[in-house]
Formats: C-alpha cells, sequence, structure tokens
C-alpha cells in the first residue's frame, strides 16, 4: 500500500522499504484528465461490443447456444474434409472432396439461419430500447453508428462465409505431403477466396441489416429476412420450371451472393449451369443499394432518436 | 466568468403545428439551472436542440461556448446526457453499460473501466453494477442512467426529469447527488423538473418555460432582503435545530426543513459555523418568503 510515515520504527526511510505489492486507488468520482482515443476506436469499439453481444457474450448462457451452434455447424464440413486425409491413407485431397463453391452451397441453409436470427437484432435491440437517444446525445454521430453496425454485422457474417472458406484453404495447405510446395502453387489462390468470402459476407450483412432498419420488433426482421431467404428459392424454382429460363433462377436472393462469388473462386462449380454473371452481380449490387439507401432513410433523420 | 453553459437565441422548434420552442431567447451560466415548466412547456425540447438531437427550426445554440449546430463533436466530448425515458439497454449491466458508452466517447479501455467503477460507486450502485439492467429498480436505473452521463468526465451534464418516478427516499438520494454534482464536483448542471421544491434544492438559479417561451430566469439563493428561509441539513434536523438553540439562534422545525426568521449575514454565518463544528452538512439554504414561488407560479401561469 502507498502511503505511511516518512520513517519507520527502524528508523529507515520510505526509500528504504520495499516496491510495494499492492497500490491502493481512490475510487471516487473525479473529473477525467487522461486523453481521448481517435473517433475510429470509438466506431471499432461499437462494432466489437455489437458482434459480441449479437453471439451472446458477456450475455446469458441461453443466449449463446443458438449462435454457437450454427458456428460449429459451418466447421463441421470443412473439419470433415480436412481429417479425412490425415486419417486415411491415399484419400483424395479436401478441395478434390469439397471445391469453395461447393462449400459455400452446402452451408447456405445455414449463413440463412444465422443472418436472419442474429443479424436484425443489431439494430432492432437497440431501437427497442430506446438507447439511440443516449448513443446520438453525446457518444456517437449517425454515421459512424451506421459503420460501426456494418462493420459488425461484415464481421459476423464472415465468421460463416469468409472464415469456413479460410479454414478450408488452411486445412488444404497443412495436411498437404508438402505444404510448402502446395502454397506456392495454390498460393494464387488466396485472393480469389478472401474476395469471394467477402462478396457473400457483404450480401448477407446487407440483407440482415436492411430488414434489421425496417422495424423495431426483432420477431418482424427475423420473420420478413426468412421468408425472403426461404420463398424465393421456391418461386425460383416454379418460376423456371414453368418458364425454363435460366435467368430467373436469380430471384432466389439466398443464392445470389454464392453465384457471384463463384465466378471468383477456383475449382469446381457448386451448379452446372448458373443464371447469367451479370444479372446475378446485378441483384447483388440493387441489394447492397437498397441495404444502403434504407439505413441513410432510417437514421439520417435527426428527429428519429 | 465562466463560459454560459447554454445560450439560446430567438430559437423556434415545431412539431407540425404545434410550436415546442417559441422564440426561446436564455443565457444559462450558474453552476446549477433548473428549467422549469408545465408538462408540454418545452423543457425536453431545448434540451434537445442543444445536444444535436432535434435540429432547430430557426435561432442558434452554443453549448460551453461551442455552436451546437457546427461544433457537436466538441460538444458531444464535454456533456453528459440523461434523458427522461427509458433508454438502458435491459440485457447489458449497468458495468458493461458504462464501459461501453465510456468506450464510444473515446476513453481507453483501461481508463473506461476505472471511470465505470467510480461514478457507479458515485450514484451508490457498486454493489449491483454487474446485475442485468431489467432487474434493476427504478430508482437504479435512474441512478445508471445519471453514472453514463458522467463517466467521460464531463464539463456540463443535461438531466431531463431525473426525480421522474422515484419514490421519496430515491428522490432524496438523487437531488442530493445532483448538488453534488455542481457544488462538490465543478461539473455545471441544467436540469429539467416541473417541480419547484427539486430546483430549489439543488440549483442555485431557474428558467421557467411556458409554452414554448422564457417566462422567467432568476436565482433561487435566498434572497438579499433579509426575509426567512429555509435550512435543509444532513443527519438529523431536530438534533441541529436544538443545537441552534442551545446557542440562542432562532430556527423552527418545519417537516424537514429548518426555518430561520431571516437572512441577515450575521445569523446565516453563526448558522454556518455550527454546521461546520457539529460536522453537520448544511444541504440547501432557500428562500422561504415564497417569493420565488410566487414568481414561477405566476410565470407559468
Amino acid at each position: 500500500m502507498t502511503g505511511g510515515t516518512t520513517e519507520g520504527t527502524t528508523g529507515g526511510t520510505l526509500a528504504d522499504l520495499p516496491e510495494p505489492a499492492a497500490r491502493l486507488y481512490d475510487v471516487r468520482y473525479s473529473r477525467y484528465q487522461g486523453a481521448h482515443e481517435p473517433r475510429w476506436r470509438s466506431v471499432l469499439a461499437l462494432a466489437r461490443s455489437s458482434a459480441g453481444r449479437a453471439l451472446g457474450l458477456r450475455r446469458t448462457a441461453g443466449a449463446k447456444v443458438w449462435p454457437f451452434f450454427l458456428l460449429a455447424c459451418v466447421y463441421l464440413p470443412v473439419i470433415a474434409v480436412v481429417g479425412i486425409p490425415l486419417l486415411f491413407d491415399g484419400a483424395p485431397d479436401p478441395l478434390d472432396i469439397l471445391s469453395y463453391q461447393q462449400l459455400l452451397g452446402l452451408l447456405t441453409l445455414v449463413i440463412v439461419a444465422f443472418t436472419a436470427t442474429t443479424l436484425p437484432s443489431l439494430l432492432t435491440r437497440e431501437r427497442r430500447d430506446r438507447v439511440l437517444s443516449l448513443y446520438f446525445s453525446t457518444a456517437l454521430s449517425r454515421t459512424e453508428y451506421v459503420v460501426g453496425k456494418l462493420l459488425a454485422a461484415v464481421t459476423l457474417t464472415s465468421l460463416v462465409t469468409l472464415g469456413p472458406l479460410l479454414a478450408l484453404f488452411a486445412g488444404t495447405i497443412l495436411t498437404a505431403e508438402a505444404p510448402l510446395d502446395l502454397l506456392r502453387s495454390e498460393g494464387g489462390d488466396l485472393p480469389a477466396v478472401v474476395l469471394g468470402g467477402v462478396v457473400v459476407a457483404l450480401y448477407f450483412a446487407a440483407l440482415g441489416l436492411l430488414a434489421g432498419s425496417l422495424t423495431a420488433k426483432r420477431v418482424f426482421a427475423v420473420g420478413g429476412l426468412l421468408a425472403a431467404l426461404l420463398v424465393t428459392p421456391v418461386l425460383s424454382g416454379l418460376a423456371f420450371g414453368l418458364s425454363g429460363r435460366r435467368d430467373l433462377l436469380v430471384i432466389d436472393l439466398s443464392q445470389v451472393p454464392q453465384r457471384a462469388a463463384g465466378t471468383l473462386l477456383p475449382g469446381q462449380a457448386f451448379e452446372p449451369n448458373p443464371p447469367d454473371a451479370a444479372l446475378v452481380w446485378a441483384v447483388w449490387a440493387l441489394v447492397l443499394l437498397a441495404t444502403s439507401l434504407v439505413m441513410t432513410l432510417v437514421y439520417r433523420n435527426r428527429d428519429s432518436a | 466568468m465562466s463560459t454560459a453553459a447554454l445560450a439560446v437565441d430567438g430559437l423556434v422548434k415545431a412539431f407540425g403545428d404545434v410550436r415546442a420552442l417559441d422564440g426561446v431567447t436564455a443565457t444559462v451560466s450558474a453552476p446549477a439551472t433548473g428549467l422549469l415548466g408545465a408538462n408540454g412547456a418545452g423543457k425536453s425540447t431545448l434540451m434537445k436542440v442543444a445536444l444535436g438531437l432535434l435540429a432547430p427550426d430557426a435561432g442558434s445554440v452554443a453549448v460551453l461556448g461551442l455552436d451546437a449546430a457546427r461544433d457537436r463533436h466538441q460538444i458531444r466530448a464535454r456533456v453528459g446526457y440523461m434523458p427522461e425515458h427509458s433508454c438502458l439497454p435491459t440485457d447489458m449491466s449497468a458495468q458493461d453499460l458504462c464501459i461501453h458508452l465510456a468506450r464510444l466517447r473515446g476513453l481507453p479501455r483501461r481508463d473506461a473501466l476505472r471511470r465505470a467503477s467510480e461514478v457507479l460507486f458515485a450514484v451508490g450502485l457498486e454493489e449491483e453494477r454487474h446485475r442485468p439492467v431489467s432487474t434493476y429498480s427504478l430508482g437504479m436505473a435512474q441512478r445508471t442512467k445519471l453514472a453514463q452521463a458522467l463517466v467521460h468526465g464531463p464539463d456540463l451534464v443535461v438531466l431531463d426529469e431525473p426525480t421522474s418516478g422515484l419514490d421519496p427516499a430515491g428522490r432524496h438520494e438523487m437531488l442530493r447527488i445532483l448538488r453534488h454534482l455542481s457544488r462538490d464536483l465543478g461539473i455545471q448542471v441544467l436540469v429539467s423538473s416541473h417541480v419547484l421544491d427539486d430546483i430549489e434544492r439543488t440549483c442555485d438559479e431557474v428558467v421557467v418555460l411556458s409554452s414554448g417561451r422564457v417566462t422567467a430566469q432568476q436565482a433561487v439563493t435566498a434572497t438579499a432582503s433579509g426575509g426567512p428561509v429555509a435550512l435543509q441539513v444532513s443527519g438529523d434536523p431536530r438534533a441541529f435545530v436544538a443545537r441552534l438553540h442551545e446557542h440562542r439562534l432562532p430556527a423552527a422545525l418545519d417537516g424537514s426543513r429548518i426555518l430561520l426568521p431571516s437572512s441577515e449575514p450575521a445569523l446565516l454565518t453563526r448558522v454556518r459555523d455550527l454546521a461546520a463544528d457539529t460536522g453537520t452538512g448544511i444541504m440547501s439554504l432557500v428562500d422561504a418568503s415564497h417569493a420565488l414561488e410566487d414568481a414561477v407560479v405566476g410565470a407559468m401561469a
């Protein structure tokens, strides 16, 4: 502890005392005199906190079960295909069992479930609890808030899109008989893998935020998003079946980013005859544009807090 | 002279056909200022315009000498705000909320942790700080709202109806904390209320709003007229009155207040000295001649 008399019973001084093992702090309120961090650190703090809460971190155990169950689900296929060559001699390479495009196609349902149940609450919970007036009065600007939420959403969707792709890439390299040789030959695929993962992550992040910004009630946002992502595949199948036009498959909103990423990712495609790539990219861009417009309209209004 | 906490000039804000602020002009520079008015008088609207939450239709606003429209970033760093309505994330604890808002206001993580502990201790929530806000009583939720407004060490705190819905004990505690802010910690306080007693007990000046206009602005302190004053002390007021009588000082108990028949400087000095000798804290000393009450009632009519 600090303090005490300047002379001890043996006649020594404070300088003679050993280094204190503990230090006492006065926890009574005082004026803050310390430095302030740059604003981008605040935006990162918002993104980190928002993503953590969406995953149930620093909340009850029950709040963590569903998001972490889905996270486990997206990495199971990767663990399986990476593990096979380790267990069986002469087994094919992971990428020969499951290509990047096939992995994304396989994970569609889990990605949809994760997006619909996790992302809207990034926005709905704070509107429900009316926390925005606290944020916008003295903590954040509206632009900083939107950027922070976008970062949180992309971080979350990257966990279920980019994460498995990178895990498959790394697993393929690490389980190869000559990892360095394979890294030299296949390392050039990494930018395309990252870009493909980001394309899918951005799309689902945008959809999740779009649903969350349209209502303060989470149940409506989740229901609306699930309806859009589960009904459109049926509609697109019906439209294709009736007309025979493959371009009508782009109505399926749950497959748009996988098809767009398919134009970037190496390896075997997850469907033999995809719709026209330009049309797919147009729908992908349209969803991002719609989200930007809606969020601008919802959060630019100063009177809405 | 210190910078005015708030200076508004010709402020107008309308919601449809209703003019919530109708040409408000006032300068607020006292350590603690109360915005007094009936429901719908424009108190909350004035605060929200000052904080940039609402855009004014006309007029200008300066907060701590900074233009509210142009210098919002600097204002945000120097102002704390406690809204009237429920605004706490129900799944967070008070500790997590204060740390979170401190981080959003630019404090480094280590400082945010320390400051959260300090403010929660200051508002009396040190024991319950890890519980989710959803389990808090109304009084605890109000104190959490106050704590988050203080966590970044603001120069000015804007408090919208801080005693709203509190029971008498909670209200007394909240008023004590508010007085502590301006008197002991040097934080300028702008507090709205529709209860004159709250303003008298916590503020040095009162601004009365009625139908979106400033209808009165005057000091709350005991007047120099030498008229009667009311004293509020910490601890047992009955015991303090007895000590005053022992020293042949005229005083009478009126509920929890002590009435002194005059505000002559000699008498007030002796009362102050006796309070210091007995370790009694003087919480408020206000005019008891009802001059303020009469003025406010007249201004709100």
